[in-house]
């Protein structure tokens, strides 16, 4: 099976943001997918990673979506992630990343 | 203008015979056409033309004979000068298109004015006082081929009907003549080009007769059948040839003529194509040649006549097929097994005797000496011959020549003629010659283990007892195998040079063993995920921290390989160096948390988890530290187990961490358990850690020892992972008498 697929990206430009939404595993393996995908976008005001179809994370892969966060920050763009399954999240408790992300529902969350 | 009276019978009979051997007698058109006009003058005519139709259709003048020599020049050149319309009307043009025969009896004035071709023609005939003329067509196999024409000038006796006859048998037999000259021509330039064919031709080509006698070779087939001309070949006698080379099929067993298509054609059955293998017994030349022979069949009766045999030399082909099955097969061999003391012995198995008589292969050592590997002949007690030149003669990585001189130079060599004088000069003494000379190598190839970096030896080829000798066409081969072979030795000993740095990293990153500590049980286990190359980032540590204090720790760095160990030896340093500080739990944690954010580039993330272990005054007292690592485990005796500590932030990227110690209350007989995340994610299912994922089954009491019991849980994980882990595990246990 190649590594192409245990992950897969998929992108969605919406009016106000952008989202990536992740199916299969974030990992060693598949770490590396998320820095490409998430190169160029630059433009919009919100990357939101939809993590609702990713099944498993590891360190690897949650250094990756740190490296998201980062850039972001650095870009002036906002980072929102949605919950992913009961590994991923927590994974994102026990590390303290929880407290550091913004968590929403879906990835078409209206914001006030 | 003579007087003639007709001729007679007996005078046309004998015209017609002289005739015949006139036209018998040569090929040369020219002259039997001037020899057969000067025939009828003066018996039959005073002035004779024959004129022949070229491929264009015009007509040319071949052949004037004439009774007044004065004649035949200007005709000549009448006729070059106004050459007959074969459209006109001139007889000769008629009689060439229609055919038929024509008989002028009477040539008016008139007459002649309505063909002439131009006024100065009309002149000519009529100032030569043109009489009588008959024009017979030149017919063979149903074509005009010209005409032949008979004058008879001034007071001579006109033609009439009856002489038409003579003329057209005349006219037919000269045809005749002019028609197999013509195909004769036809012939010799066919056969010449046929030749010129066949003598360049690539393939070999004979015709063999039901006997075996070559009847016709080309220049092709004298060359390989070792003849300098095709004449050589055909002349020898059939049974002296074939001697000379020694003919094997595919499998390598011997044929012998009556096999060979050429023969067996005769016997009326169809034969199939046959590739041969031909070795030249005097110099060990091996070719292959693809050998089709079809029959010559005589039109009339059906008998074969003879056989004609093609042989195409397909050694190149064969021979890169051979060497590519050879190479694919080594390449298997080579990549088998990472013991190349093992690989090599089974090539040099390999090489013998498909390549070879003879294979060794020479190591050069750690120590630059040379060692030899492997050596092999089909025959074992010949090998015992080479083990004793061996034994007696050590190779000196210094010699001028052989397997050390190939290492040094990283060129192969080959020789295909070792003179006695140069075996003497090489061997060490009388004995060491005696061996060699008992092993009566024929030719000698030398290739070095090629890598891409060095020569790591040589491997020697010896072509001996075979007829075949090694050649040149053998060294590309051997030299393509000396790299892959080369290349295939490199890559083993690197890998167990990186194995065992691997090995000396861990244990520089792992306690070699732990503390012993009053009235406490320690026990650890580390189980590494993939490959020994693949130095992973779990770490653990028991530190003294004080009086009666003490420290475990359990750490994991993202990642593995070399960046991720330097990461875990910083870590574990920064750790201790912080224990001995006398730091609180926290700040030590704050302190390496900062230290991996002052790293240069990329994140280095990190997880550990510290529990402090207070063993003076009442009890035990400890407390449990998390920076962002899976939360320690306390498991009862019987199997129960619940989580401690607080969730805190992990090290080395995101700012602020929060950090918090616990304390934790322990009884006697309680395990608590540290690990790392390759535990609970062992599955992917990423489960919380709990019984179900402690213990097999259910029914599974803890094992009672602290090491049982980690052997147990790392048992439990394993069956999870369907035997494949997909981290490293790293337990750390501890357990109050």
């Amino acid at each position: 099976m190649g590594v192409q697929d245990q992950l897969q990206i998929g992108v969605r430009h919406e009016s106000d943001r952008v989202i990536l939404a992740l199916d299969g595993e974030l990992d060693m393996a598949t770490a590396e997918q998320l820095q490409h995908a998430i190169e160029g976008l630059d433009g919009q005001a919100m990357v939101v990673l939809d993590l609702e179809q990713l099944q498993f994370i590891d360190s690897t892969g949650l250094r990756s979506v740190l490296a998201v966060l980062e850039r972001c920050r650095d870009r002036g763009q906002q980072f929102a992630v949605t919950r992913g399954s009961q590994q991923v999240q927590r994974l994102l408790g026990v590390t303290g990343v929880a407290k550091h992300l913004r968590i929403i529902d879906t990835a078409d969350e209206v914001f006030a | 203008m003579t007087d003639q009276t007709l001729p007679t019978q007996d005078v046309a009979v004998e015209l017609l015979v002289e005739a015949g051997a006139v036209l018998a007698s040569s090929l040369d058109l020219p002259t039997t056409m001037n020899q057969v006009a000067r025939l009828t003058v003066p018996r039959l005519a005073d002035l004779c033309v024959i004129d022949l139709r070229d491929e264009d259709g015009s007509i040319r003048e071949v052949a004037v004979a004439s009774a007044d020599p004065q004649i035949a020049g200007p005709l000549e050149a009448m006729r070059r000068e106004y050459p007959l319309d074969p459209a006109g009307e001139h007889p000769v043009a008629r009689v060439i298109s229609s055919g038929e025969p024509e008989l002028l009896a009477q040539m008016t004035s008139a007459l002649m004015h309505s063909f002439a071709q131009g006024s100065e023609h009309a002149r000519f005939m009529i100032e030569h006082r043109y009489h009588s003329a008959m024009v017979a067509p030149l017919l063979a196999r149903g074509r005009t081929l010209g005409a032949l024409s008979v004058l008879r000038l001034g007071e001579s006796d006109s033609y009439e009907l009856g002489d038409l006859d003579l003329v057209c048998e005349l006219a037919r037999r000269a045809a005749m003549a002019i028609d197999n000259a013509r195909l004769f021509s036809q012939l010799q330039r066919v056969e010449q080009r046929l030749e010129a064919v066949l003598v360049n031709v690539a393939e070999a080509i004979t015709l063999t007769d039901e006997g075996g006698q070559m009847v016709f070779a080309n220049q092709a087939a004298a060359e390989l059948l070792g003849a300098s001309t095709p004449a050589e070949l055909m002349s020898a006698s059939p049974g002296t040839i074939m001697p000379r080379f020694l003919v094997l099929d595919e499998r390598g067993q011997e044929l012998d003529l009556q096999s060979m298509p050429g023969r067996r054609l005769f016997t009326g059955e169809s034969v199939e194509p046959l590739l041969v293998r031909n070795i030249v017994r005097a110099t060990g030349e091996e070719r292959w040649l693809n050998v089709r022979s079809s029959p010559v069949i005589d039109p009339d009766s059906g008998h074969i006549l003879y056989a004609v045999n093609v042989f195409e030399n397909i050694t190149e082909v064969k021979r890169a097929q051979l060497a590519e099955s050879f190479m694919a097969e080594a390449s298997r061999v080579l990549a088998s097994s990472m013991d190349y003391t093992e690989t090599l012995t089974q090539i040099a198995r390999l090489a013998v005797p498909q390549i070879a008589d003879w294979c060794a292969v020479d190591v050069l050592g750690e120590s630059g000496k040379i060692e030899r590997v492997a050596v092999h002949h089909s025959d074992p007690s010949q090998v015992e011959l080479a083990e004793r030149i061996d034994r007696g003669y050590h190779l000196d990585p210094d010699e001028p020549l052989g397997v050390p001189e190939v290492i040094r130079s990283g060129r192969a060599r080959i020789y295909t003629d070792i003179p006695p004088d140069a075996l003497a000069a090489y061997a060490h003494d009388n004995a060491h010659l005696a061996l060699l000379e008992a092993i009566g190598a024929t030719a000698v190839i030398i290739v070095p283990l090629a890598a891409p970096s060095r020569t790591l030896g040589a491997i020697t080829l010896v072509s001996s007892e075979s007829l075949r000798r090694l050649s040149q066409a053998d060294l590309a081969l051997a030299e393509r195998l000396g790299r892959r072979a080369g290349t295939a030795v490199e890559s083993a000993r690197l890998y167990t040079e990186r194995t065992r740095i691997a090995t000396m990293l861990e244990a520089a990153l792992l306690p070699e063993s732990l503390p012993e500590i009053p009235g406490v049980d320690l026990a650890s286990l580390y189980r590494a995920a993939g490959e020994l190359n693949d130095v992973g980032g779990d770490f653990y540590d028991v530190l003294a921290f004080g009086e009666d204090r003490w420290l475990l720790v359990i750490g994991d760095v993202c990642g593995k390989g070399p960046r991720a160990a330097a990461v875990t030896a910083l870590a574990r340093h920064t750790l201790r160096t912080a224990a001995m500080l006398d730091l609180t739990p926290a700040a030590m944690l704050d302190t390496l948390h900062r230290a991996l954010r002052h790293q240069p580039s990329g994140s280095d993330l990190c997880t550990v988890c510290l529990v402090t272990l207070d063993l003076g005054g009442e009890g035990a007292r400890l407390t449990v530290t998390l920076a962002g690592h899976p939360p320690p485990l306390i498991i009862d005796a019987d199997g129960g187990s619940r989580q401690v500590g607080k969730p805190g932030t992990l090290l080395g990227v995101l700012d602020p961490i929060e950090i918090s110690e616990v304390d934790v209350e322990i009884e006697p007989g309680q395990t608590l358990l540290l690990y790392t995340d390759g535990l609970p994610e062992a599955d992917r299912a990423g489960a919380q850690l709990g019984e179900q994922e402690l213990f097999e089954t259910d029914a599974e009491r803890p094992d009672p020892s602290l090491v049982g019991l980690l052997t147990q849980i790392e048992r439990a994980a394993l069956r999870r992972a369907n035997g494949r882990l997909r981290d490293d595990i790293a337990m750390l246990a501890l357990r109050l008498d």
